[in-house]
């Protein structure tokens, strides 16, 4: 018998979720900008409203453009289901909502981006929902840190901006072993470098804001379902295991099985909190998608030419990347991430804070500003911008000092970029 | 028996009862499920024994699982019913149909053909190394064309869903289901024996159970209903189910 053949990431990435629309051919994927969708008659109405039919409604909710871009992004990850969101923060919003409530809590990687820091740290205690921030290295830690009341665990699969490689396989299993999900933010690796739930991950977001679409053109957010983690087994998760009275008593669980936290995340988070995905932003986030392979391979080869380049350099004190032998996480990156550990990271420059700002300023092709995985070669000094929320300790916990400098590599040519860096270098030091 | 939803009450009933395929469970169903309930009509989704939360023996024959379904009915004194299966559950509900016909008001076979023969490497795996089987049955499931998505269902990406509905199912499941199909006899025969309105849904694409398959069972029943959905493959709920909907509608409108 002839062996089945699933289409790779490269071919999926272009066709996913999309059919050559039946009304005039439009080999790509339509924009259906509308807020809204015509029933044919009351019954249908009535039918796609109380889940017997399938079919749009409100594009708060759902909307064609965007469902493309959720069943490409599910099949490239290997999920069984996604939603759009308007940012990768109410993805992680959503994520977390879907579950948790008042009297939850979640174990969190110490090593998060500055806004989901925020989130936990700050914002969710307003709403009951209690953090601990540990450190992921310590498998000790995370077990000691799980509490009655936990419901998540949660981490990145490369810390922003340390680059900490989670080992999502050891993560997982703590999880699992106290039947709890992991949520993990794959922002930085994409699909194209590490698929999350082949480690035991049961839950992914991104923001599709960076490599996704790649191009520095939109916010957006994604948020998959891996269909792996046993709800049932654990009753605390009461929004999938007990009636939901806004959804006639529906039991999502009993409803849909594997399929549960997907439904349960559309049917109140999309359609209460509002978080959603404009259909012009899924369709620029599936035109990104179509060359994400191709930027990856550039911006992982421009990486590590970068990488080599600061390495080697007299003003630069350090850089920190996976790939670097005395990386932390070396033989784990080379082991889970053998095509790259992603075009973000970070180094330390000679002379401190000062020098940091001129050799920014001095920058002419890398960009200045708070984001990642442009197609354009990005920097920003994160002390003083993205984590500067942070007390001193917790960006100690991150690997962050004043000198760190945060570079994002895009797929100009390399050595245009390294010209850039070296005479910013030279000006920083002067 | 586990079947949904739970909260009804089936005693003396006449429901309509939706029997799944190899490795699925109840979920399978929850669209058509909906609309019936709404229409105040009984409708059970069961879970066939092992599957989903039904913990009972897996079963691996056709006509242990309709002896099986049968003292369900009996246990709640069910007289008559119609039955609505997919694939393996097809040939559950022409087993039914034949063995008691006076018990028995309509049957709506979805996805199905007979023989129903299950190639036997695709046997051999699904014994030794279920998910090679998984996979193929996933592969084998889909037209090509719902291969690379294109789901009604917002944003689900359906060969990965069913996948996980079968990577769900307990140790063996797969073989007992299989073999079952593939040693399902004299269906030719059991189909002149049915006395309900029979329906037969297919696909145009369908590669498990192919279109010119089902040829020798719709010539063998009693004026059938036949309705085709072009470009769907065997996992007519998922690709299409609007138009399942639609037909179940159209057999179950009087």
């Amino acid at each position: 018998m002839k062996k089945p053949k699933d289409l790779n990431l490269e071919t999926l990435s272009l066709h996913a979720g999309n059919k050559p629309d039946s009304d005039f051919g439009s080999r790509a994927t339509p924009i259906y900008q509308t807020s809204s969708f015509v029933f044919p008659d009351s019954e249908t109405a009535a039918g796609i409203f109380n889940n017997e039919r399938a079919g749009h409604t409100y594009s708060r909710i759902t909307n064609p453009t965007n469902a493309v871009l959720e069943e490409r992004i599910s099949s490239l990850e290997g999920g069984i289901g996604a939603i759009s969101t308007a940012s990768g923060q109410a993805a992680l919003f959503l994520a977390i909502t879907t579950i948790l409530g008042k009297g939850s809590h979640i174990v969190a990687s110490k090593s998060l981006y500055g806004g989901s820091h925020n989130l936990l740290e700050y914002t969710l205690p307003r709403f009951g929902i209690t953090s601990s921030f540990v450190d992921f290295r310590k498998p000790k830690n995370i077990k000691s840190a799980i509490q009655k009341n936990t419901g998540l665990i949660f981490g990145e699969t490369l810390g922003n901006p340390g680059l900490d490689v989670m080992n999502i396989e050891m993560v997982s299993n703590i999880a699992h072993q106290n039947k709890l999900p992991l949520l993990v933010d794959s922002t930085f690796t994409t699909p194209y470098l590490m698929k999350p739930f082949d480690y035991g991950a049961d839950l992914i977001f991104h923001s599709a804001t960076k490599f996704l679409s790649g191009h520095g053109v939109v916010i957006g957010g994604l948020l998959v379902d891996s269909g792996n983690f046993e709800w049932s087994s654990n009753k605390k998760f009461k929004t999938l295991n007990e009636p939901y009275n806004g959804f006639h008593n529906m039991k999502f669980v009993e409803e849909f099985g594997p399929a549960a936290f997907i439904n349960r995340a559309r049917k109140e988070g999309a359609r209460d909190f509002g978080a959603c995905m404009s259909p012009h932003t899924a369709f620029l986030i599936l035109q990104g998608l179509e060359t994400l392979s191709l930027r990856m391979e550039k911006h992982i080869s421009n990486t590590r030419e970068i990488v080599s380049f600061l390495n080697e350099h007299k003003d630069v004190k350090s850089v920190s990347y996976p790939e670097l032998e005395d990386h932390p996480d070396n033989k784990l990156a080379q082991e889970i991430l053998p095509r790259g550990c992603g075009a973000v990271f970070t180094f330390e420059i000679e002379g401190g804070l000062e020098s940091g700002k001129k050799f920014i300023e001095s920058l002419n092709i890398f960009s200045h500003l708070a984001n990642v995985g442009d197609a354009k070669s990005l920097v920003i000094h994160p002390a003083s911008t993205t984590h500067h929320r942070m007390d001193t300790l917790a960006l100690k916990n991150a690997g962050i000092s004043e000198s760190t400098v945060r570079l994002s590599i895009g797929i100009e040519d390399i050595n245009d970029l390294k010209e850039d860096l070296d005479e910013a270098l030279k000006q920083a030091n002067r | 028996m586990y079947y949904h939803p739970v909260q009804q009450k089936i005693n003396n009933s006449e429901p309509i009862i939706f029997i799944h395929g190899t490795g699925m469970d109840h979920t399978v169903w929850t669209l058509p499920v909906r609309y019936f309930s709404r229409k105040k009509t009984n409708v059970l989704a069961i879970d066939l024994p092992g599957h989903g939360q039904n913990k009972d023996k897996p079963l691996d024959s056709i006509s242990k699982i309709s002896t099986y379904i049968y003292n369900f009915l009996d246990k709640y004194k069910i007289q008559r019913c119609s039955l609505v299966g997919h694939s393996m559950g097809s040939l559950i509900a022409l087993e039914m149909a034949s063995s008691r016909p006076e018990r028995i008001k309509a049957i709506s076979m979805i996805g199905t053909a007979f023989p129903m023969q299950v190639n036997e490497a695709l046997l051999e795996s699904a014994k030794s190394n279920p998910q090679i089987a998984i996979n193929i049955l996933t592969f084998m499931g889909y037209s090509f064309s719902s291969r690379l998505g294109g789901n009604k269902t917002p944003g689900m990406w359906m060969t990965e869903s069913t996948k996980r509905l079968m990577q769900k199912s307990k140790k063996g499941i797969i073989y007992k289901d299989l073999k079952a199909c593939s040693e399902f006899t004299d269906g030719l025969d059991k189909a002149k024996k049915v006395e309900a309105k029979v329906q037969l849904i297919l696909g145009s694409n369908d590669f498990l159970t192919p279109r010119i398959k089902a040829q020798d069972l719709i010539d063998n029943f009693n004026q059938p209903l036949v309705e085709e959905i072009y470009g769907s493959g065997h996992s007519l709920m998922m690709e299409e189910p609007n138009k399942v909907l639609d037909y179940l509608i159209k057999l179950f409108k009087n």
